[in-house]
């Protein structure tokens, strides 16, 4: 028989096609059995079977794209399965589990950084986003220009004209940033001190996230021993240790778009005449924003804050774009999905890899129901 | 009512024009399977592309009825992520393109090519040089090796006489980092480098694996014990680290002088830039031909090529040598198209084919006879092809070549923060290293 590949993909489609509408009818035929056992009147087994009918593509897809490709990832977490070594997967219980927690220096450095990103970078992404979001929610020309110019990063990702501008933006000696710290420093001469207060203190810190994550504080030792900054230093942003991962932090918090549109759709959900009657009481500016816009804003920022703290435990993008082809920095800043990457696609141990996923999952899992059970404590809902 | 009866004979005139159908005999025309070859390169010149596209594809699909050619261009970054994905999956291109180290990596499931591209298959094979030891996986071929790319000291012999240094490229450790601090220039305004006294595959952190073991090599290091355990506990070992981090400060600093690196120039970083008129910044390059300028510039005039000679003043086993690479192409297992795929590479690995491919990126072919031309007009390739087949070192043979990447790396970016001293990186590589090979 002679074979086409174009008549292949098109037979492939009439097939996928003819297994979604097979497995929807079955799924329908189903629901409405189990329906007729319950006793369920005709009409409404009727219902049950076109409910089903219908909801089963979708049933089919989660089924098939989710649940099968998660229950195999539970397997082999539990196997040594190398995906290049054509043999099959070995089952050695919990040893992958085992490894993880109590053996592997890299996946704890790797829970560090993620942390370190986590609490210092993902409060910044939110404070910035806010202070977006409060300025775009006042009457201003070319209001829907800067509405635009800040959710452009989330359009645009992270692809390589991105990667290029940002490897260009954080060289150390010509790029735009450090250019523009100089022209400042330069300018107005006490912004200087700022910068290298600045630097100090993040340097301080990065070191000592370090020195928690290597278990050896040589580097912060040597940062403190140091002491203040000389006059021309600026960040060594994609260069050094020290800065890389406040380098991703960067990226972070240009990555800022989503949230900023949602707390600005929450802005825009607060009634004018709070605010109006404050003035009228001779609140400030600043007051009636901290007084009243905040706490109605609660309910968006803890929204902002569960999606955020789930998306930084999962970051991997701007560290694999910035620093994929800088393997000395790589352990600086790894975090657990990049481990995971790493584990998985670069060394092939799949159930390895596996293991680390659930135990992502278990800690993201954790976090969430932390946050859902305090969000009472802070969180107003008053106005909806 | 009438709708039924339309039905009806709709249904039965279908079933009678497929039996008329059935009833045509058939004709007695040769059917050729049609078949697609594919085949995934990673960053290829696009003069490279374009000649196999306009050349050995039409070639190979003419000769091979009903076969068709597909090429994928992939890269370099990321590659590891999408070949896990064919193997995964047990399902990709024919043929993959490989570096020197993944023959160990990927080789189970590369397929053994000995009966189709071996001695008796094709007597072309002996014409390989030793690249062709690259593309084995427990002594049997696996695919073809196409150019062989040592990396070798690149130096620019007028900054080194601007300088005072007079004596060419340094031949021992200790000529290095004299050199290093004599021709490295920090801008005290911006705390960055404007002139690198040596660039070492990565400029930023002069702690590449690859330029490691380069300097290990160089001293007669071996890789592993006799037993097959890794020898990071060797005094070779120690004296290279010592070496990467001395070299480092030389040009550096301490690590709390915290300079910045050489700003990212036009074209290679011994070169010239045309706007400016003025050097990229480095005084010598320990890289492959590919960081180096087009062979068409005039500053190659200015420009040295030796190997790099190691310590002999303190290692007397040390030897010069330029680092083999080389890239390849293999056959997956997993492949339906084996023998049609050791056609194809008998087609693009000819003599004159591997020399045409290795012209459209000016490298040296991995088969000795296609080494004419080009190769021998050239000044600079005739030199390079001479001091590969003088002191190359195969960039193979490396065991967990991945894992061993991964910890190097992690450890060297250690040492030149000065967060672990030479002795705790060996150590830290030596039992990390030893793990992974379940020694």
């Amino acid at each position: 028989m002679v074979r086409n590949p174009y008549i292949d993909a098109v037979l492939t489609a009439l097939l996928a096609i003819i297994f979604i509408i097979g497995s929807s009818v079955g799924i329908g035929m189903l629901a409405r059995f189990i329906a007729k056992l319950a006793g369920a009147t005709r009409r409404k087994q009727e219902n049950t079977f076109a409910g089903y009918l219908f909801a089963s593509p979708w049933i089919v897809g989660f089924l098939i794209f989710v649940i099968i490709p998660m229950a195999f990832s539970l397997y082999w977490s539990f196997t040594d399965y190398r995906v290049v070594s054509n043999e099959p997967a070995q089952w050695v219980g919990f040893d992958n589990y085992n490894q993880l927690i109590m053996k592997d220096e890299g996946f704890h450095a790797s829970i560090v950084n993620t942390l370190f990103l986590t609490a210092i970078g993902l409060p910044l992404q939110m404070a910035v986003a806010l202070f977006l979001a409060v300025l775009l929610n006042r009457k201003m020309r070319g209001e829907r220009i800067f509405r635009m110019a800040f959710y452009l990063p989330v359009v645009l990702g992270f692809n390589t004209a991105v990667l290029l501008a940002w490897r260009l933006m954080l060289n150390t000696g010509t790029g735009i940033i450090n250019q523009l710290i100089r022209a400042l420093t330069k300018a107005f001469p006490p912004y200087g001190y700022l910068n290298r207060a600045l630097i100090f203190f993040q340097e301080v810190i990065s070191a000592l996230f370090l020195g928690i994550s290597n278990g050896n504080f040589n580097l912060l030792n040597q940062v403190i021993k140091a002491g203040f900054p000389a006059e021309n230093r600026v960040p060594l942003w994609v260069q050094s240790p020290l800065w890389s991962k406040m380098s991703v932090v960067l990226l972070m918090i240009w990555g800022c778009g989503t949230m900023m549109l949602i707390f600005l759709a929450g802005l825009k959900n607060i009634p004018k005449e709070l605010s109006e009657a404050a003035e009228v009481d001779g609140a400030s500016n600043w007051k009636r924003f901290w007084r009243i816009s905040f706490p109605l804003l609660t309910p968006y920022i803890f929204y902002n804050l569960v999606v955020g703290l789930i998306s930084s435990l999962q970051i991997f993008e701007p560290i694999y774009v910035l620093y994929r082809d800088n393997q000395p920095l790589v352990s600086s800043v790894i975090s657990m999905v990049y481990y995971l990457w790493q584990a998985s696609f670069r060394h092939f141990e799949i159930g390895y890899g596996s293991a680390i996923s659930w135990l992502i999952l278990l800690i993201i899992l954790i976090v969430t129901v932390i946050q859902f059970k305090m969000q009472n404590r802070w969180v107003n809902y008053d106005l909806y | 009512m009438r709708t039924k009866w339309l039905v009806l004979v709709l249904l039965v005139s279908i079933v009678l024009s497929a039996c008329g159908a059935k009833a045509v005999p058939e004709t007695e025309v040769p059917v050729v399977e049609p078949v697609t070859l594919k085949i995934y390169l990673l960053d290829y010149t696009p003069d490279t592309i374009a000649w196999l596209k306009s050349d050995i594809n039409p070639a190979f699909e003419a000769a091979h009825p009903g076969a068709t050619v597909e090429i994928t261009e992939g890269s370099w970054s990321g590659w590891d992520t999408t070949f896990s994905g064919f193997f995964a999956a047990g399902e990709g291109p024919d043929i993959i393109n490989l570096g020197s180290e993944m023959n160990t990596l990927y080789g189970a499931s590369l397929a053994d090519m000995d009966p189709y591209l071996g001695k008796a298959a094709w007597p072309d094979i002996t014409n390989f040089g030793p690249a062709l030891e690259n593309a084995k996986y427990q002594g049997k071929l696996r695919g073809l090796p196409i150019f062989t790319a040592p990396r070798y000291v690149f130096c620019r012999t007028d900054l080194m006489e601007a300088l005072g240094w007079t004596t060419g490229t340094p031949e021992n450790f200790a000529d290095w980092v004299s050199f290093a601090g004599m021709a490295s220039k920090i801008d005290s305004a911006t705390n960055s480098l404007i002139q690198q006294a040596l660039v070492p595959v990565d400029a930023g952190s002069m702690a590449d694996w690859q330029w490691w073991l380069l300097v290990y090599y160089s001293l007669g290091g071996q890789l592993y014990k006799a037993d097959g355990s890794p020898n990071f506990d060797s005094p070779e070992a120690l004296a290279t680290t010592q070496f990467i981090l001395d070299l480092r400060h030389a040009i550096y600093g301490p690590a709390v002088n915290a300079v910045g690196a050489l700003p990212a120039g036009q074209g290679s970083v011994i070169d010239v830039n045309d706007d400016t008129q003025k050097d990229n910044g480095a005084v010598c390059l320990a890289h492959s031909g590919w960081a180096a300028p087009p062979f068409t510039r005039p500053i190659w005039s200015k420009i040295s090529i030796d190997p790099f000679f190691g310590d002999p003043t303190n290692f007397p086993n040390s030897k010069p040598v330029v680092l083999a690479f080389n890239d390849w192409l293999a056959v997956a297992d997993y492949s339906k198209n084996k023998e049609l795929a050791a056609e194809w590479l008998k087609l693009a690995f000819s003599k004159e084919a591997n020399h045409k491919w290795n012209e459209t990126m000016s490298l040296i072919p991995a088969r000795n006879d296609a080494q004419y031309g080009y190769v021998t007009d050239s000044v600079q390739l005739k030199r390079e092809a001479e001091l590969a087949a003088q002191y190359g070192v195969g960039f193979a043979g490396i065991e967990e070549a991945a894992k061993l990447s991964t910890i190097m790396q992690d450890a060297l970016g250690k040492l030149v923060t000065e967060e672990l001293t030479p002795a705790e990186v060996v150590e830290k590589i030596q039992t990390e290293y030893s793990a992974a090979l379940g020694k």
